[in-house]
């Protein structure tokens, strides 16, 4: 975002006077690379949360886990998983759609993997209404809503980042080159992140 | 709308600041009316209308002040304009007020702030002494004392030192690898505006039902669970601290990685840029640590979770282990900019090559590494699993390995100099040397688990904690604002006053602190406002000395601004170093280059004929010279 | 030549400081088995330290005296970059010597934390802020700690509220008392005497006076004591011992 706005100051002023232009010292991109520098805090975030949980299950928990007579409802979250996953393939065909100039595609594609989203937040909420505990319920509750809320969390900021990656489809933003795309491509990658990281929270606290 | 509600600016920000936080204050309300529970809750603990509004409200102000503006300019889709520049640089004061995205004004912005902070806090810490001067209870009671050194260790530390060393940075390390400014100029005004949100709230807490947060800076679970409501204004500041260095850490990254000068590998980076390097490696993995405990607490006081009731199934250590696994390597994060300021400032006031260049970058690249595996020394007699003791102390005891290696590295590049003692600079450095072993050497003896046993939370731990910040960091931050002011303000420092601070500063702080070993050996826990009468004589000793070390610190002051304004003009290199920062004008043009300049050698060639650290464009005689490949040495490798 | 000289400055300041160092009785007066290990240990880690700390003060003051620059003079000193032979020696020796600290510290802690087979069990209850001391064998419960001299103590540490810590600073050992859990921490008192228990952990206004008087008495006397004190009152249970 960053550097699209600095290549455009350079391409149209050539007479406003303004900063050298920088070394490429490397041949990552820039704001590629704060992205993913920024995901290890995330992940980080995460592993906070992670060894909170791990501190109350395995360290002071001694019964069964999760504690009677609360149940958690694996099928459901299971099915939730595989939305959640198949909407990483669905951003990964935008990507590949506005790479080879298939705008059309690339719009569906992008369509498709925010409802998916929306969707699996929308089954998470139901499922908090009908888990039949809450975040009080002892430590168990507290860490169950922690993990999945700060997950909850990083979907809601996803599927902001894909709101605005749609409606700049729609008006004909991006195009094949990298540099042109960058805008569809970034948000991707954070909501693979955000995949990801669901797959390790669901299998932690669902199926471990 | 009139003009000036509509522009960022301070009036923006004063009402986004009201409207944020009613925004967070009704928002709560609300949730809780549709919920069907009493619209107001007052619980000691909860006040969840209050939380809120003390994040939404400093948002309001981000916006207001015009952080981002230009991120929401661009996501509603509208035109990007072609940056014309008009927020680089500042023409007056009033400039500095502004959200300003140039790396100078904004690394001002920061050291200005911070020591602001400083002076706050070094307040706090007068409040404490004065308390202690006598056994018993004189000018506060114990819970105002115990709010005195609270604050006066959250100010130090979250607001004044890891901000200070980043404010130094952001002026200096484009400058120093040849870049026009950050990566992300924006994201980085947004890290400076962050820190006075984190202040406020630290002040703010003052007036807090309930009074300021007075669970020491490391708000141990459960006193800090079930603490008034001050203690929230603590959680947040920490948060907007934390937030605005993880920006700085990526911004760091990413301009080091991606913005240096051509010919500039990693082997001819001055030792300041590995430095941030290794620091903003630990930022970015360490700091979520402490965001993620501090939410928790959050929680736990707020929304009544459980994650540290133990009568919920909470686990009480579990708050230690998180907290430390970042607060141990936030000791590092405040000390390896340091070491870095002071390799830059030996090299040059010796005039010779840093010694070992090669080994001294490993070394912090081994101090990251290591501090990830010892936090837990802490915790030693903690309760937590004894097992974890032993592995923790052999590598707590290995740290003393590379920072020695910094140590004798800085002796080495000392032995056989020409050592100019007149910069007070310098004369910080040396002074470091000395104070830092000794803080160091009682790190290593805290490290030895039968010792701990016995001396933790003693004064003991009190000592070594100023002798590593005030002997370590603060040392090492005066040195370098010594080292730069000609270049940030143009003007020359008084080394006479330079000297006297830097004498009253040893004196005092020797004085301060080193009874503080004895008394601890002896038995006087820390964080007490109340002890026996054995410790008087000593303690009021310590009072005495830290009011001189509080003198002197305005002698600073007055220097500072009395040479800002009077001070004999600086040439662009007053101390003749090499790095790229002292080739352009004191201070640096607004663009810092008109183009970007070459590096053909490593940074630190004192007393190597003919070699040079890098070239500036237009500079003819210097580009037909051809660089020795000789000269290079076994520092940097050709590119 | 110089090396030689600084070196025997070394080692004079060495054995200077080490004695000024080893003068006064740092830890004050000790009265458990734990303190002579912990005691010993200070005494070679302090003799380490002045070592360490002789050495750089002799080069940091020798090298500053001896190569200050001459006002005027602008030449640079000798372009030295390295010296892999010194980097080497300066990487390993620490290296060994704090191994040895390490190991020296392992060998001691074993030795102040063995267990005894026929130890007398102290329940301590911490609460904001006071503490108070259940034995449960002889039924009886108090605000002071009164423990016999020469037989090892098993404290059972439990916290009622926050965290607290428990020092008595003769005894050179300290342990948290943790709400949820049960620490652990044995002391073999070997001097009779009165000493003072601090609490060592922030645990609010009255941290600093969270104190209970301790006797150290023969077993006679403790036993004559232990009579005369109240039953054990109802205790919430035990947390998980740790
Ligand atoms: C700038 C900050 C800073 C730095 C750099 C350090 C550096 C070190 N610290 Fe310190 N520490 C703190 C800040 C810092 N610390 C703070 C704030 C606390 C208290 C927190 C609280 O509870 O409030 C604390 C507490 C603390 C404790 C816990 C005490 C307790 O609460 O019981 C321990 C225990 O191991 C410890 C150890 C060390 C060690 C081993 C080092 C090492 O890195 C030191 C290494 C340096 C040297 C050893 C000197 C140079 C080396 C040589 C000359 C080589 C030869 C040396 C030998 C062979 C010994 N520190
Ligand atoms: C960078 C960190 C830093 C710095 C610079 C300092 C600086 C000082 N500190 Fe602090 N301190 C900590 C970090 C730091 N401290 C930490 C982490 C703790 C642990 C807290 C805890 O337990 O939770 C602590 C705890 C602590 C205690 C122990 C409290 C207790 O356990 O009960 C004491 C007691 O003397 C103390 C004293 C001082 C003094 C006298 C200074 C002086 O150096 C300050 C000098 C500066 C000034 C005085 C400001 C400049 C002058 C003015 C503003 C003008 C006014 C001057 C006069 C009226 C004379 N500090
Ligand atoms: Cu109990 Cu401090
Ligand atoms: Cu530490």
């Amino acid at each position: 975002m960053e550097s699209a706005s600095v290549t455009l100051g350079h391409a149209t002023g050539d007479h406003h006077h303004g900063p050298p232009e920088a070394n490429k010292s490397s041949k990552v991109d820039q704001t590629t690379l704060g992205l993913l520098i920024f995901l290890v805090t995330e992940a980080m975030l995460f592993g906070a949360f992670f060894a909170s949980y791990f501190f109350l299950r395995v360290v002071v928990n001694d019964g069964p886990w999760p504690p009677e007579p609360y149940e958690l409802p694996v099928i459901v979250a299971g099915v939730n998983t595989a939305i959640l996953v198949s909407s990483s393939f669905s951003i990964h065909w935008a990507l590949e759609g506005i790479r080879r100039g298939n705008r059309k595609a690339a719009t569906l594609a992008m369509a498709v993997t925010w409802l998916l989203g929306a969707t699996f937040l929308f089954i998470q909420l139901n499922e908090y209404i009908h888990v039949g505990f809450s975040a009080r319920d002892g430590a168990f509750g507290s860490i169950f809503y922690g993990l999945t809320g700060l997950h909850g969390a990083h979907v809601i900021v996803g599927l902001i980042l894909l709101t605005i990656v749609n409606v700049r489809l729609w008006r004909g933003h991006f195009g094949p080159k990298a540099e042109d795309h960058r805008g569809l491509e970034l948000p991707g990658i954070y909501w693979h992140f955000v995949d990801v990281m669901w797959v390790i929270v669901f299998v932690t606290v669902y199926i471990l | 709308m009139p003009v000036a509600l509509k522009q960022a600016g301070w009036w923006r920000a004063l009402y986004g600041l009201v409207i944020g936080a009613a925004f967070g204050y009704g928002l709560v309300v609300a949730l809780r009316a549709a919920s069907g529970l009493p619209l107001i809750q007052t619980e000691q603990t909860g006040y969840p209308q209050l939380v809120v509004a003390l994040i939404t409200g400093p948002l309001g102000f981000l916006w207001g002040i015009g952080c981002f503006d230009y991120w929401l300019r661009w996501i509603a889709g509208g035109p990007t304009v072609p940056d014309d520049h008009a927020d680089h640089g500042a023409k007056n004061w009033k400039d500095y007020f502004k959200v300003n995205t140039d790396h100078k004004v904004i690394g001002i912005q920061y050291m200005v702030l911070t020591f602001f902070f400083f002076l706050v806090g070094g307040l706090a810490a007068m409040g404490v002494r004065a308390e202690l001067a006598q056994p018993g209870t004189q000018i506060v009671d114990p819970n105002t004392y115990n709010g005195l050194f609270s604050t006066h260790a959250a100010f130090m530390i979250f607001v004044f030192i890891i901000p200070m060393f980043a404010g130094i940075a952001n002026y200096v390390l484009p400058l120093m690898i040849g870049a026009p400014d950050m990566a992300f100029p924006r994201l980085n005004a947004l890290s400076f505006w962050l820190l006075p949100c984190a202040g406020a709230l630290l002040m703010a807490s003052y007036f807090a039902p309930g009074g300021t947060f007075d669970a020491g800076w490391t708000g141990y679970a459960p006193l800090s669970t079930g603490a008034p409501i001050g203690q929230s204004f603590f959680n947040l500041a920490v948060q907007f601290a934390g937030a605005s260095s993880i920006a700085t850490a990526i911004n760091f990254l990413v301009t080091i990685v991606t913005m240096r000068a051509p010919g500039m590998n990693f082997w001819r980076m001055p030792l300041l840029v590995w430095a941030n390097l290794s620091t903003s490696l630990l930022v970015v993995a360490a700091t979520p640590f402490i965001a993620g405990v501090q939410f928790m607490v959050l929680f736990d006081r707020v929304l009544n979770t459980n994650f540290f009731e133990a009568a919920m199934g909470g686990d009480v250590i579990s708050y230690q282990h998180i907290f430390w696994f970042y607060s141990h390597p936030a000791v590092y994060i405040m000390m390896l900019p340091g070491f870095g300021i002071i390799s830059e400032v030996i090299s040059t006031h010796a005039r010779k090559p840093v010694f070992g260049y090669r080994l001294m970058a490993l070394a912090l690249i081994g101090i990251v590494v290591l501090s990830y595996s010892v936090w837990a020394h802490h915790m030693f007699v903690s309760g937590m699993s004894s097992w974890l003791r032993v592995p923790m102390m052999i590598t707590t005891l290995l740290i003393a390995v590379p920072t020695g290696i910094k140590i004798f590295s800085w002796l080495g590049t000392l032995f056989k100099g020409k050592i100019h003692l007149q910069s007070t600079a310098m004369l910080f450095s040396l002074g470091f040397i000395f104070t830092f072993v000794i803080g160091g050497i009682s790190g290593v003896m805290l490290g030895m688990v039968p010792l701990d046993i016995h001396v933790s939370d003693t004064y003991f731990v009190v000592a070594h904690i100023h002798f590593v910040l005030f002997g370590g960091s603060v040392f090492t931050i005066f040195a370098g604002l010594y080292h730069w002011f000609p270049k940030i303000t143009g003007r020359m420092y008084d080394e006479r006053l330079g000297r006297v601070h830097f004498w009253m500063t040893l004196a005092g702080m020797l004085g301060t602190f080193i009874p503080m070993h004895w008394i601890g050996l002896e038995g006087m826990p820390r964080r007490v406002a109340d002890y026996s009468a054995e410790f008087a004589a000593w303690n009021l000793e310590i009072t005495i000395a830290s009011a001189i070390l509080g003198l002197a610190q305005l002698v600073f002051v007055y220097n500072v601004v009395v040479s800002w304004k009077y001070g004999p003009k600086a040439s662009a290199n007053p101390w003749r170093a090499n790095t790229i920062e002292w080739l352009v004008s004191s201070p640096p043009p607004v663009f810092n280059f008109d183009e970007i300049p070459r590096v053909v050698g490593g940074p630190y060639e004192f007393g190597v004929p003919g070699a040079r650290h890098a070239i500036l464009a237009g500079d003819d005689k210097a580009t037909v010279e051809q660089p020795k490949p000789a000269t290079v040495g076994s520092v940097g490798s050709s590119t | 030549m110089t090396v030689l000289k600084l070196a025997c400055a070394t080692i004079v300041l060495t054995v200077v400081s080490t004695v000024l160092m080893l003068i006064p009785n740092w830890n004050g007066p000790a009265a458990s088995t734990a303190a002579g290990p912990i005691d010993d240990l200070l005494t070679v880690t302090i003799v380490m330290s002045c070592f360490v700390f002789s050495l750089v003060m002799v080069a940091l003051i020798y090298f500053v005296w001896r190569w200050r620059a001459k006002p005027g003079d602008l030449s640079d000193g000798e372009p030295i970059h390295g010296n892999t032979k010194l980097e080497i020696a300066w990487t390993l020796i620490p290296t060994i010597m704090v191994l040895f600290l390490g190991g020296y510290s392992w060998v001691v802690l074993d030795e102040i934390e063995g267990k005894e087979p026929d130890r007398m069990v102290v329940d301590v209850y911490s609460q904001q802020f006071q503490w108070s001391f259940d034995y449960r064998e002889q039924d009886a419960t108090s605000y002071e700690l009164h423990v016999p001299v020469g037989r090892q103590v098993e404290f059972r540490m439990h916290a009622l509220d926050v965290i607290h810590s428990f020092w008595v600073p003769e005894w050179r050992v300290k342990k948290d008392n943790v709400p949820g859990v049960t620490t652990h921490l044995f002391v073999t008192p070997n001097k009779t005497g009165s000493f003072q228990l601090i609490c060592t952990e922030l645990c609010g206004a009255g941290h600093g006076v969270m104190r209970a008087p301790v006797v150290v008495e023969s077993q006679a006397a403790f036993e004559k004591w232990v009579r005369q004190q109240d039953s054990v009152p109802d205790r919430p249970a035990d947390g998980k011992d740790v």
